[in-house]
C-alpha cells in the first residue's frame, strides 16, 4: 500500500493505492494521526484501493470518530469490491461516501 | 431410242456416283483420308463417269450429244477444287482422244474437250471463291451448269466459224437437251444430298443475307436485261434478214434478166449484121431467101421479117408486103418509134421481145445503113427456139442464195427451164400465180408458198419467191424460208449465248465485289462484336476497307471504350462498399476465444470474395452455461450479410433470456419470418452446455451435422433429425437433443463452405474427405487444427475461386467431473504470514477461474479468520495454522479449512455487531468474523483432536 498526501490549508487529501489489510492498516492510521492536526476536512481517495478488510475498516471508523467534532471525513471513488464490504458491514450508513 | 436410254443412264450414273461418294465421305473410314488424296480419288471416279457419258451419247451430225460436263461440275462444286480439275482433265482428255477412232467427232473435238476441262476448273474456282470452299446449293449449281453448257455451245460455234451453218444445225438440236440433262444431273445430285443430310431444300422465310438479297435482285435485273436485248436482237436481225433477202432476189433477178436479154440480143444482132451485109452487097437481093440462112458464125437462123427503111422513115421493102409504105414518123406506137434513132446518130438497136404496132409478138433488131436502116425480127417460135436452150442453161447453174432456185415460164406460165417438167404449168411447183403474173405483168412483191418437188410431189417446206417478166418469160426466184431465217437465228443464238456468258460473268463479278467490300467486312465486324458481347471489352474493331466501315469501326470502339470506363468505375465503387460490409461483418464475430480449464473454443470464418452470410457465435449465459453456434444465411452479398446480423442478434437476445435451445430456435424462426419478404433463410446448429455437468442440449435448423469426437475415439458425424431452416416457414417448432460431454470430447461445427468447396474439375470436398482429414489430426490443438484443415481445402480447390464462406468452430470440453482438488499448506500463526496466505488463496481461485469480485470477497473473509487465529490461538507462543482448500468441479464449490492447535475458541459465538448503530456508538472490532460469515455461503466451527477447525464453503 502506498499513500499520497496532499495538504491544502485545513484540508487533507489522502490517495491510497493497493490493499488496506491487517498488515497495511496501521500505516494508514499513523499517517492520518500525523497529519490530522488542525485539519477540518479529510478526503480519502479510494480510486486505487483494491481491497479492504476489517483492519482497514477500524482505521476508518476511529478516524471518523476523531473528526466527528472538529470537521468532516469524505471517501471518494470507492470501487465495487470495497463498496461491497462497506455494505455488508453497514459502513455505507456511517461514512460519507461520495 | 437405245441411245437415249444410255444418255439418260449416264446422267443418272453421275447422280448415283455423287450420292455414293457422299456416303463414303460421311460414314466410312474414307473420311479420315487426307483431303488431297480424297479429292484425287474422287476426281478420278468422276473422270470415269465423264468417260462413260462420252461413250453413251446421242449421235447428231457425226458429233455426240452427252452429259459429260455434269461429272466435273458435280465433283468441283460438291467435293472440292482438286476433284473438279482432275475429273475435268480426264473427261476433256478422253474426249480429245476419241478423234483417233472416230474421225467424225473431230467436228466438235476442240470445243467439247476444252469446255469439259474448263467446266471442272470453273466449278473448282467458284467453289473456292464464291462458296467459301463449301458445298454449293442446288439452285446456284443448276445456274452454273446452265452457263457452262452455254459456254460449251458457244465453243462449238467459235471453233467452227467456217462451217457456221452445220454448227448452227447441230447446236440448235442439242442445246436444250444437253442443258436440261446436265442441269438435272447436277441439280438432282445436290437435292438428294440435301435431303439425305437433312438440310432444308428450300430456304423459305429465313433471314436472308445481303448476298442472297443482292443475288436475287441482280438475277432479276439480268434476266430482264437479257429479255430486252434478246427482243431487240430478234427484231434487228429479222429486219436485216429481210433486206438481205430482197437484195439477193434483186441481184439474182437482174443477173438472170440481163443474161437472157444479152444472149437473145447478141443472137439477133448477129443475124441482123449478116442480113445487112448481104443487102448492102446486093440491094436487089430477094429478102425472103434471107429469112433462112446462116449468120456470121455459120449458125443457122430463122427469122420472120426483114424491113428496109429509107431516110424518110417509110418501109421501102419488106418480106411482109403489107408493111411496105409504113411510115415510122407517122405512127404513134412506141415500139416502131424507137427505131427512128437509127436515122440519127445511133448505129444499132435491139428491142425486147414484145408486141409490135400491129399486135404481133416480135423481137426486132435494127442496123443503120447508108440511106436508112434495116430491121430484122424473130417471131415467137423462132425466138423460143433460139433462146430456150440457153434459158435452161442459165437457170440450171444459178441458185438463189445457197439453196434457192430459179424457174422460167413462158407467157402461158408453162415451165420452160426444167427439161423434165417442161410444158407443165407453174402451179405444179406449188406456186399459185397472182393476177398480174397471169397477165404477164411484173410485180415488186415477195410471195410465200409451200414448194412441192415436181418429181415426187413431196413438200419442200416454206419458200419465199419473187417474179419478173422479161422477153416474154416469167422468171421466178425462190428461196427456202429456213435459209432466210438462218442468219437471223444464228445471230440471235450467238448473241444470246454471249449475253448469258457476259451476264454470268457480270453477276459473278458484282457478287464477289459486294462480298469483298461489304460482306467480308461485316463478317469481321460481327465476329469482333460477338467477342465484345461475350465479355471481352479489350477487342478493337479495325475495318478500314472504306470510309463507311472505318467510321463504323471508330464508333463501335468509342462506344465500347465508354462502356468499359463506366463498368470500371461502377466496379470500383461496388468493390469498396463490399469491402466495408465485409469488415463490419467480420467485426461482429467474437474473437476472444475462451481457453480455460473447463472448455476451449476456437473458430474461423473465411469469407468468399463477396460478403456472405456465414457466422459463428459463442457466449456465456451465466457462470455455468455457455452457448455456441454456427449458422449460414442463404445467398450472398449485402442482403445476406444484413440478414446474418439480424439473425445473430435475435438468437443472442433469446439465448440470454434463458430459454432452452429449441425454444430459442422456435422464437427466432418466428421473429425472422416476420417481414422476411426477400425470402432468405438461415441454417443453424446451436448448442448450450451446462459446464459442470457436461450436459449439452442442442438443436439443428437444417444445418450440416457437426462432427463429434469422444475422448478416446475418432470424429463421427453427430447426425440427428434436423428441423426446418430458420425464417423458412412460420410456426415451425424445433426438437431439442441432448448428449453429455466428458473431458476430452470435441465438437466440430462447420458450414457447407467446407464440404462444398469445389475444385477445377467440379468435384466437392465432401463429408468423407473432411472426416478422413480431421481424423488424421485428432489430437492437434484447435488453433492449429482449423488452419491446417483450411490449408487442405485450399490444396484440394487449387486454382478454382472460393465461392462460399468457410466457417469452422471447434469446441473442446475439458472439465473432469466428480473430482475434488485439494491443496494444503501450513503457515506460522502470525499476522506476517497473511500475505502468503492470501497469495496462496488467490492462486487457487484463479486456477478455477473465479471472478475477481468473488476472489476479493473470499480473500477478505480468509484474512479475517486468519488474523483472528494469529492474534488469539497461541497467545504469546508460536504455533502453526494448517490451511486446506478443496475444490469440487461438479458443483464449483470451494471449501476452505483452517486448523490450529491453540486454545479452543469458537469465533462464531461472538455476538454480531449491530450495524445499525451510528459511528459514535459503533465499537471498533468484531467486524472481521461478521464479514466472513456474510461473505461465505457456509461457515462452521469444530474442535476435534485438539484442533480448532473453521470450515468455510463458497460456490464460485
Amino acid at each position: 500500500m502506498t499513500i499520497e498526501i496532499k495538504k491544502n490549508a485545513d484540508e487533507l487529501v489522502l490517495e491510497i493505492t493497493g490493499r488496506l489489510d491487517t498488515i497495511t492498516a496501521p500505516a494508514l492510521d499513523k499517517t492520518i494521526n500525523e497529519n490530522l492536526g488542525e485539519i477540518k476536512c479529510l478526503i480519502l481517495d479510494f480510486k486505487n484501493l483494491e481491497y479492504i478488510s476489517s483492519a482497514g475498516l477500524r482505521v476508518l471508523l476511529s478516524t471518523q470518530k476523531k473528526l466527528q467534532q472538529k470537521g468532516t471525513m469524505k471517501i471518494k471513488n470507492v470501487r465495487e469490491e470495497v463498496m461491497e464490504v462497506f455494505e455488508i458491514t453497514g459502513f455505507v450508513d456511517i461514512l460519507t461516501v461520495e | 431410242m437405245g441411245e437415249y436410254i444410255k444418255f439418260i443412264s449416264a446422267a443418272l450414273l453421275n447422280v448415283v456416283l455423287v450420292i455414293g461418294v457422299y456416303f463414303l465421305d460421311k460414314k466410312t473410314r474414307f473420311k479420315n483420308l487426307r483431303r488431297i488424296y480424297k479429292e484425287l480419288i474422287i476426281g478420278v471416279l468422276f473422270g470415269c463417269s465423264a468417260i462413260y457419258a462420252s461413250l453413251f451419247g446421242v449421235k447428231i451430225w457425226g458429233a455426240t450429244m452427252n452429259v459429260r460436263d455434269a461429272s466435273p461440275i458435280s465433283a468441283g462444286l460438291i467435293f472440292g477444287p482438286i476433284a473438279g480439275i482432275v475429273s475435268g482433265f480426264i473427261g476433256g482428255g478422253f474426249r480429245a482422244l476419241t478423234v483417233l477412232w472416230n474421225p467424225d467427232s473431230a467436228f466438235t473435238a476442240v470445243a467439247c474437250s476444252l469446255s469439259t476441262f474448263l467446266a471442272g476448273v470453273i466449278a473448282a474456282v467458284l467453289r473456292k471463291f464464291m462458296f467459301d470452299d463449301k458445298k454449293a446449293g442446288w439452285m446456284p449449281a443448276i445456274g452454273i451448269t446452265l452457263v457452262l453448257e452455254v459456254f460449251h455451245m458457244l465453243m462449238i460455234f467459235i471453233t467452227n466459224m467456217d462451217k457456221a451453218y452445220d454448227a448452227f444445225l447441230f447446236v440448235k438440236q442439242c442445246t436444250i437437251p444437253m442443258i436440261i440433262a446436265n442441269a438435272i444431273s447436277v441439280g438432282l445430285s445436290l437435292i438428294i444430298i440435301a435431303i439425305i443430310s437433312k438440310e432444308k431444300v428450300f430456304r423459305i422465310g429465313r433471314d436472308r443475307g445481303i448476298a442472297q438479297t443482292f443475288q436475287r435482285w441482280l438475277l432479276l435485273c439480268i434476266i430482264l436485261a437479257y429479255a430486252v436485248t434478246s427482243i431487240f436482237t430478234y427484231n434487228l436481225q429479222t429486219g436485216i434478214a429481210e433486206s438481205q433477202v430482197e437484195e439477193t432476189f434483186t441481184t439474182t433477178m437482174t443477173d438472170v434478166v440481163t443474161d437472157v436479154k444479152l444472149k437473145s440480143d447478141l443472137k439477133i444482132t448477129k443475124v441482123a449484121t449478116k442480113v445487112k451485109a448481104t443487102y448492102e452487097t446486093n440491094n436487089n437481093v430477094d429478102l425472103n431467101t434471107l429469112l433462112h440462112g446462116e449468120d456470121e458464125n455459120g449458125d443457122k437462123y430463122e427469122i420472120c421479117e426483114i424491113n428496109i427503111v429509107g431516110n424518110d422513115g417509110i418501109i421501102k421493102k419488106s418480106t411482109d408486103t403489107t408493111k411496105e409504105g409504113f411510115n415510122f414518123y407517122e405512127t404513134d406506137d412506141e415500139q416502131p418509134k424507137q427505131f427512128l434513132d437509127l436515122l440519127g446518130e445511133k448505129e444499132e438497136l435491139v428491142q425486147d421481145f414484145s408486141k409490135n404496132a400491129v399486135g404481133e409478138l416480135r423481137k426486132y433488131a435494127g442496123l443503120k445503113i447508108e440511106d436508112g436502116f434495116i430491121q430484122v425480127a424473130y417471131n415467137q417460135k423462132q425466138f423460143r427456139t433460139t433462146i430456150d436452150e440457153f434459158i435452161i442453161d442459165v437457170t440450171k447453174n444459178r441458185h438463189v442464195g445457197a439453196t434457192g432456185f430459179i424457174a422460167v415460164c413462158d407467157e402461158n406460165l408453162k415451165i420452160v427451164s426444167e427439161t423434165g417438167v417442161n410444158e407443165h404449168h407453174i402451179s405444179m411447183l406449188g406456186i399459185i400465180p397472182s393476177e398480174n403474173m397471169e397477165k404477164g405483168e411484173p410485180e415488186e412483191k415477195i410471195f410465200e408458198t409451200e414448194i412441192i418437188n415436181p418429181y415426187n410431189q413431196k413438200s419442200q417446206g416454206k419458200y419465199i419467191y419473187v417474179y419478173t417478166v422479161k422477153e416474154g418469160f416469167c422468171i421466178i426466184a425462190a428461196m427456202p424460208m429456213e435459209e432466210v431465217t438462218i442468219m437471223r437465228d444464228v445471230s440471235i443464238m450467238l448473241s444470246s449465248f454471249m449475253q448469258v456468258l457476259i451476264f454470268a460473268a457480270l453477276f459473278l463479278l458484282l457478287y464477289l465485289l459486294i462480298k469483298k467490300i461489304i460482306i467480308n467486312n461485316l463478317r469481321v465486324i460481327n465476329s469482333k462484336l460477338a467477342q465484345i458481347s461475350g465479355g471481352n471489352l479489350d477487342v478493337k474493331v479495325d475495318v478500314r476497307a472504306n470510309e463507311e466501315f472505318a467510321s463504323l469501326s471508330d464508333d463501335i470502339n468509342s462506344t465500347v471504350a465508354t462502356l468499359k470506363r463506366y463498368i470500371a468505375e461502377a466496379a470500383a465503387r461496388i468493390d469498396k462498399e463490399l469491402e466495408y460490409a465485409k469488415q463490419i461483418q467480420l467485426s461482429a464475430l467474437p474473437t476472444n476465444f475462451p481457453n480455460g480449464e473447463d472448455y476451449n473454443i476456437f473458430a474461423q470464418m473465411i469469407a468468399a470474395k463477396e460478403v456472405g452470410g456465414d457466422f459463428y457465435d459463442f457466449y456465456k449465459l451465466n457462470d455455468n452455461t455457455v452457448a455456441f453456434l454456427v449458422a449460414d444465411v442463404s445467398g450472398k452479398g449485402i442482403p445476406a450479410a444484413m440478414f446474418m446480423m439480424t439473425a445473430k442478434t435475435i438468437i443472442k437476445d433469446l439465448a440470454e433470456s434463458g430459454m432452452s435451445v429449441n425454444d430459442i430456435f422456435t422464437k427466432a424462426n418466428q421473429k425472422l419470418c416476420e417481414n422476411n419478404e426477400s425470402g432468405m433463410f438461415v441454417t443453424a446448429w446451436m448448442g448450450i452446455l451446462d459446464i459442470p455437468t457436461g450436459k449439452l442440449t442442442f438443436a439443428n435448423a437444417g444445418h450440416n451435422p457437426p462432427l463429434l469426437k469422444r475422448a478416446d475415439g475418432s470424429f463421427e458425424y453427430l447426425k440427428t433429425r434436423a428441423g426446418f431452416v430458420l425464417a423458412g416457414m412460420e410456426g415451425v417448432r424445433y426438437r431439442v437433443n441432448e448428449i453429455t460431454l466428458n473431458a476430452g470430447d470435441r465438437i466440430f461445427l462447420y458450414t457447407d463452405g467446407v464440404t462444398e468447396a469445389t475444385n477445377e474439375n467440379n468435384e466437392l470436398y465432401g463429408e468423407d474427405r473432411l472426416l478422413s482429414f480431421i481424423n488424421k489430426s485428432l489430437e492437434l490443438d484447435q488453433t492449429k487444427l482449423l488452419p491446417k484443415l483450411k490449408k487442405d481445402i485450399d490444396k484440394f480447390v487449387g486454382k478454382a475461386p472460393q465461392f462460399d464462406d468457410i466457417t469452422m468452430l471447434m469446441f473442446d470440453y475439458k472439465l473432469k467431473k466428480g473430482e475434488t482438488y485439494v491443496e494444503s499448506r501450513t503457515f506460522p500463526a502470525k499476522t506476517e504470514s497473511l500475505t502468503d496466505v492470501l497469495a496462496f488463496t488467490e492462486q487457487i481461485l484463479e486456477k478455477y477461474q473465479c471472478s475477481m469480485k468473488i476472489q476479493t470477497a473470499i480473500c477478505v473473509a480468509i484474512e479475517e479468520v486468519f488474523v483472528n487465529v494469529a492474534h488469539y490461538a497461541y497467545g504469546e507462543k508460536d504455533g502453526d495454522v494448517k490451511f486446506d482448500i478443496t475444490f469440487d468441479k461438479d458443483t464449483r464449490t470451494a471449501t476452505f479449512r483452517m486448523a490450529d492447535k491453540g486454545v479452543p475458541f469458537d469465533p462464531l459465538k461472538k455476538p454480531e455487531p449491530d450495524i445499525t448503530l451510528s459511528a459514535e456508538e459503533r465499537e471498533i472490532g468484531g467486524l472481521g468474523i461478521f464479514i466472513t460469515k456474510k461473505t461465505m455461503d457456509l461457515v462452521t466451527y469444530a474442535y476435534e483432536n485438539g484442533e480448532n477447525i473453521l470450515t468455510m464453503i463458497k460456490k464460485i
